[in-house]
């Protein structure tokens, strides 16, 4: 590991020997560049074209991204780390640059102008170039290209899918590193964990074991559930639509669609009802005011019919054509 | 339905003319015979408004998996028990063939063929197909029947068991899965789950070994109908830890969970397609483990019993916590070291919800594995879903071990269901014994005709309130939180007016015939569809009956060899198996993802790659469902996605799911199509000759909304061989080798070129010729 400043140091005056430089010497630059910084190298539009120009006898993968804050681009920014990760560890599994594969990146505020060459309307996007020299050359210099289509992607299939473009060379094992912080912190939340139980026991207790509280779970997850929530889940619903006046819309068209807030509404009708129902049949009857008891029998029962009538109207909005319905609505 | 809210009265009355019928004696004699002739009632209530595709089409199995089990029946009832447990298929998986005999759930099959053995020996001639498709009805009846059971053991009152079966008998949420025709494991497994259920409530109260042994023999029957047995083997230990936990262990929960597990295991395991998977895989290890854990917690208990000392005791007890979590340590060694398999795929990914969607994209691709959105649960349950929660919150009223069950069950089941739509049939009995608790309980008090004095009351208040009070314990906190529900403190009194008496009768009365209504409108319309048949509307509203399924596969029948290799995408598998007789390469077992991807292969590249795909696996025919003329959307090319994602997962150089989509990431299918979705065999099969149909540049694809290009595409290798009526199924033959050697689109080229010669120019052909 010594070695690696050393070489750094030696290739330098290298780099300076100027414009004219053969493929091989540029390969020797930009592998000394991310073997220093262990992370692929940040590419601008000078360097990108200098690095993918036609007679090259390496490697070339680049992801072209937007990493600023005001492109939004989750994906970006969450595969970010793992192309540097997958960068750092092949460098470090072909220690001799065998491979001869430079990783890259070019963000979209330094490559402008390679962006608009390339039409790209969304990021990331990852290139493979192929070498058009040597040994190991394709004749079709257009680069090849993957998609982001599954969502976040990590490091694994990416290594994976170059492992395969790349078959001359034996591609160093992706290995993710031990993260210990992240071990040292469970430890330490488990440990502390079964502290704060072992000395809060005698007060944390009856809140437990109390029937009220294991009521109020149950019935939050029950209504949780039945109104739609691992749907908005797993799909990754929006929270609400536009109805294309400018206008909120609280309900999804459609059977199959939902909003995130359309099942709240929908959680809080169910509650509401069940609500009803319970006081209805255990809070009514132990009622000794027999005028009291009157008021709110019919309190209840109004509140059924009327939440109710309001459901039945919110399920003909999403199954068309369905016939029953319910005064007032 | 009118039958069973009359029932609380009949009940309760006591006050009517007929006191003598209603009291003592001969009343709980009237009750009883009322009871079963309600349950009567109801159980023809069931079967009847399952009957809708019988009436409507005729006595026809429906969708997919069920023709599998017909044909699985029909082999059973025609070679015998001994041929069916060891039969190996060689017509479907070709040229794999499948070990059918050891992978399936024979329980299905095996009840049908006693059925069918029974009538006979009983001198009635019934064709095994009869009993196929009304196997699931008569189970229905069942079921209900199994629901009073289970309810009645949850409640006291005498109307909540009665509710109950009927929520049971006509929920659609049941219906959907057991319609006649529906022939599928679903048919006979809920019955078994909801009474494995009831006799394990029975069991645990009444903590006998002969309870135990029951609920054993029934886990042993739904192990062998259904998948599903799964929830049972962890929900029963899920049950027993919770009592464990609360601190309710007992001599009984012991007696009748050791049973349970022992002899339930056993049971398990004569089924070949278990086998050894119960001490083998995660699925069942936490049955294992809380079996472990009640033998020391048993020990533990005895020794405390015998052995007064306080420090003793707390000896035990972090023993037996330190053994517990030691045994657990074990169990995940044994899990990552491999001796124990890992959670299987299906079960797996209903906990980490994006797993499947990754890894299995089989399993994602199913339809009834998508999660459920809300206007789903409202469909197959109308107002049970909201009167759900209350009869759970009633639970937590007397919190005994039977309710214990309910609350967990609850929990579970509508996690499940919400994950994947398919569970919203485990989800559907729990769902109507909490409604009819909640229902029953509401109706016991308004359809009480005495009503009480403000007396009464006081005299309650007074003498209840002691009783409802924790005065006695010193602690503060425990008596800020008492330890009944905040609702039910004060005593009962009961209800004063009249009014509001029959007010809330008649709103009930109302929405349960809305409820039975709503019940009858989603059977009808919804789950009465044998999906082999469609049915539209004419213009002048009569039904008009498309049939192209059968007759493409009574072609298939009549006019192929016996042993032509028939290849289509797997959801056909089991339908050309059993209605056309023929092999297939894949079918809804999907047992070999590779040999399904294979397919997918196949069906999504070029011609000149697919076409050795098909010689190498011997293919004869391909068969594609096209639904562009009729505007039937379930067609191939809307589930070709499909094949190409799961080809891509084995095949990711060759097949690209970003190649069938446009630039602008669309999937179309008309002029601004890929190339590469214009030169899948797919498309070229689907929209072959598709043109003729239509004025020239005309031609519209109904599903899609979408003009097609005015060329329709060519075929090479593969030749039309029949086009149903309304085009849905189209077949296609596979052309042998080329007698010359050449290959197909040389070949095509040549005959192309020889035909154009009397109509265009001389020099067309003549450059064909030369090129050859």
């Amino acid at each position: 590991m010594r070695l690696l400043p050393a070489l750094t140091a030696l290739l330098l005056p290298l780099t300076a020997l100027g414009a004219k430089k053969s493929p091989g010497d540029r390969f020797a630059e930009y592998d000394t560049k991310q073997r220093s910084a262990s992370k692929a190298v940040t590419l601008d539009d000078r360097s990108y074209e200098a690095l993918t120009t036609a007679p090259r006898d390496y490697s070339v993968a680049v992801l072209l991204t937007a990493l600023e804050a005001r492109f939004g681009c989750g994906l970006c920014n969450e595969f970010q780390p793992e192309w540097d990760l997958l960068a750092k560890q092949w460098t470090k599994g072909d220690k001799n640059g065998e491979g001869r594969l430079v990783f890259g990146t070019l963000d979209f505020l330094d490559g402008k102008a390679t962006f608009q060459s390339m039409m790209l309307q969304t990021a990331p996007v990852l290139l493979l170039f192929h070498p058009t020299t040597g040994p190991n050359a394709r004749a079709d210099s257009t680069p090849v290209r993957f998609d982001f289509s599954n969502g976040p992607d990590r490091a694994e299939p990416i290594h994976a899918w170059l492992s395969r473009q790349l078959p001359h060379t034996s591609p160093p094992p992706f290995v993710r590193p031990i993260n210990y912080v992240k071990i040292a912190v469970i430890t330490t939340l488990g440990l502390g964990v079964v502290t704060f139980l072992s000395v809060a026991a005698p007060y944390i207790l009856p809140i437990i074991q109390n029937r009220n509280l294991w009521a109020a779970v149950s019935l939050l997850a029950v209504l949780l559930f039945t109104s739609g929530h691992m749907f908005n889940h797993i799909r990754k619903v929006p929270y609400a639509g536009a109805d294309g006046k400018g206008g909120m819309s609280y309900f999804a068209g459609g059977f199959q669609n939902q909003f995130g807030l359309e099942t709240q509404i929908i959680a809080a009708l169910y509650g509401v009802l069940s609500f009803a129902t319970i006081s209805l049949a255990l809070k009514v009857p132990r009622m000794a005011d027999a005028r009291a008891q009157s008021i709110a029998v019919f309190v209840w029962g109004g509140v059924i019919l009327v939440v109710y009538s309001f459901l039945l109207s919110i399920f003909r909005i999403k199954s068309g054509g369905y016939p029953f319905w319910l005064p007032p609505f | 339905m009118a039958a069973s809210t009359t029932a609380p009265t009949a009940s309760t009355a006591s006050s009517s003319p007929m006191a003598f019928f209603l009291q003592g004696e001969t009343g709980r004699n009237t009750r009883g015979l009322l009871r079963l002739i309600i349950l009567c009632t109801i159980a023809a209530a069931a079967v009847a408004s399952r009957l809708f595709s019988v009436i409507r089409f005729e006595s026809i199995i429906h969708e997919f998996d069920p023709w599998f089990n017909f044909r699985a029946t029909k082999y059973l009832v025609n070679h015998g028990f001994y041929a069916f447990w060891d039969w190996f298929d060689d017509r479907t998986w070709h040229p794999l063939g499948r070990v059918t005999g050891g992978t399936l759930y024979p329980g299905l099959m095996v009840t049908s063929g006693s059925i069918y053995h029974l009538l006979r020996f009983l001198t009635l001639p019934v064709d095994i197909r009869n009993i196929c498709v009304l196997l699931a009805p008569a189970c229905s009846g069942l079921t209900a029947f199994a629901s009073y059971l289970f309810t009645s053991e949850m409640s006291d009152s005498p109307s909540a068991g009665l509710l109950a079966a009927i929520f049971m008998g006509i929920a659609p949420g049941y219906i959907s899965r057991s319609v006649a025709g529906s022939y599928d494991n679903e048919a006979i497994a809920i019955f078994l789950l909801v009474f494995t259920f009831y006799l394990w409530i029975k069991a645990v109260k009444v903590g006998s070994i002969m309870w135990g042994a029951l609920t054993a023999l029934f886990y042993g029957y739904m192990v062998s109908a259904w998948g599903g047995y799964v929830f049972i083997t962890n929900l029963l230990p899920l049950h027993a830890f919770v009592l464990i936990c609360m601190g309710r262990f007992s001599p009984r929960l012991y007696v009748s969970y050791t049973t349970w597990y022992a002899l339930g295991t056993l049971a398990s395991m004569q089924i070949p397609f278990v086998g050894f998977l119960p001490i083998r895989s995660s699925d069942h290890m936490a049955a294992l483990g809380v079996f472990g854990l009640t033998q020391l917690v048993g020990a533990a208990e005895y020794l405390r019993s015998q052995l007064p000392s306080k420090q003793f005791q707390t000896v035990i007890r972090s023993a037996v916590l330190l053994i517990f979590v030691v045994a657990f340590g074990g169990l995940v060694l044994l899990t990552v070291s491999g001796v124990v398999a890992p959670w299987s795929g299906r079960f797996y990914s209903l906990w980490d919800t994006g797993y499947a969607k990754i890894h299995i994209p089989i399993i994602a691709s199913v339809s009834e594995h998508q999660p459920t959105a809300w206007p789903a649960f409202f469909f197959d349950l109308n107002m049970l879903i909201w009167l759900f929660p209350a009869g759970v919150y009633m639970c937590f009223r007397k919190l005994k071990d039977e309710q214990v069950f309910i609350v967990i069950y609850a929990v579970l089941a509508s996690y499940f269901a919400g994950v994947m739509v398919r569970l919203m049939l485990t989800l559907t009995p729990v769902v109507c014994v909490a409604a009819a608790m909640a229902l029953s309980q509401i109706l016991d008090t308004f359809l009480v005709a005495s009503a009480p004095t403000e007396n009464d009351a006081d005299t309650k208040q007074a003498n209840g309130t002691p009783a409802g009070a924790n005065g006695s314990i010193a602690d503060k906190l425990s008596s800020a939180l008492p330890d009944t529900l905040r609702s039910t403190k004060s005593p009962l009194v009961g209800i004063y007016s009249y009014l509001s008496k029959s007010l809330i009768t008649g709103a009930i009365t109302s929405y349960l015939l809305l409820f039975v209504l709503h019940c009858t409108w989603v059977t009808s319309n919804a789950y009465s569809s044998p999906s082999v048949v469609l049915a539209s509307r004419l213009p002048d509203g009569s039904q008009h009956i498309i049939d192209d399924y059968r007759e493409a596969y009574y072609w298939l029948r009549q006019n192929t060899e016996p042993t032509a290799k028939v290849m289509s995408w797997w959801d056909y598998g089991y339908q050309i198996g059993g209605m056309a007789d023929r092999p297939t390469l894949v079918d809804n077992n999907t047992w070999n993802n590779t040999h399904i991807a294979t397919v997918g292969k196949a069906m999504s590249s070029r011609e000149e790659v697919s076409y050795p795909i098909m010689k190498q696996h011997e293919v004869d025919y391909v068969l594609v469902v096209f639904g562009g003329l009729l505007g039937y959307s379930g067609d191939d090319i809307n589930k070709f996605l499909w094949m190409v994602r799961i080809a891509e997962g084995i095949w990711p150089d060759e097949v690209k799911e970003r190649d069938f989509f446009t630039q602008r990431g669309e999937y179309r299918v008309d002029d601004q199509a890929t190339p590469t979705m214009r030169n899948s065999l797919m498309y070229k099969m689907s929209y072959y000759n598709y043109n003729s149909l239509f004025p020239a540049g005309q031609a519209m694809d109904r599903v899609r909304g979408s003009k097609l290009p005015a060329d329709g595409p060519q075929l090479s290798t593969v030749e039309e061989a029949f086009t149903s009526e309304n085009w849905i199924i189209r077949i296609y033959k596979v052309k042998d080798f080329d007698n010359l050697g050449r290959n197909h689109q040389d070949a095509t080229a040549f005959e192309k070129g020889n035909k154009r010669k009397k109509t265009s120019a001389k020099r067309r052909g003549a450059r064909v010729l030369r090129v050859d």
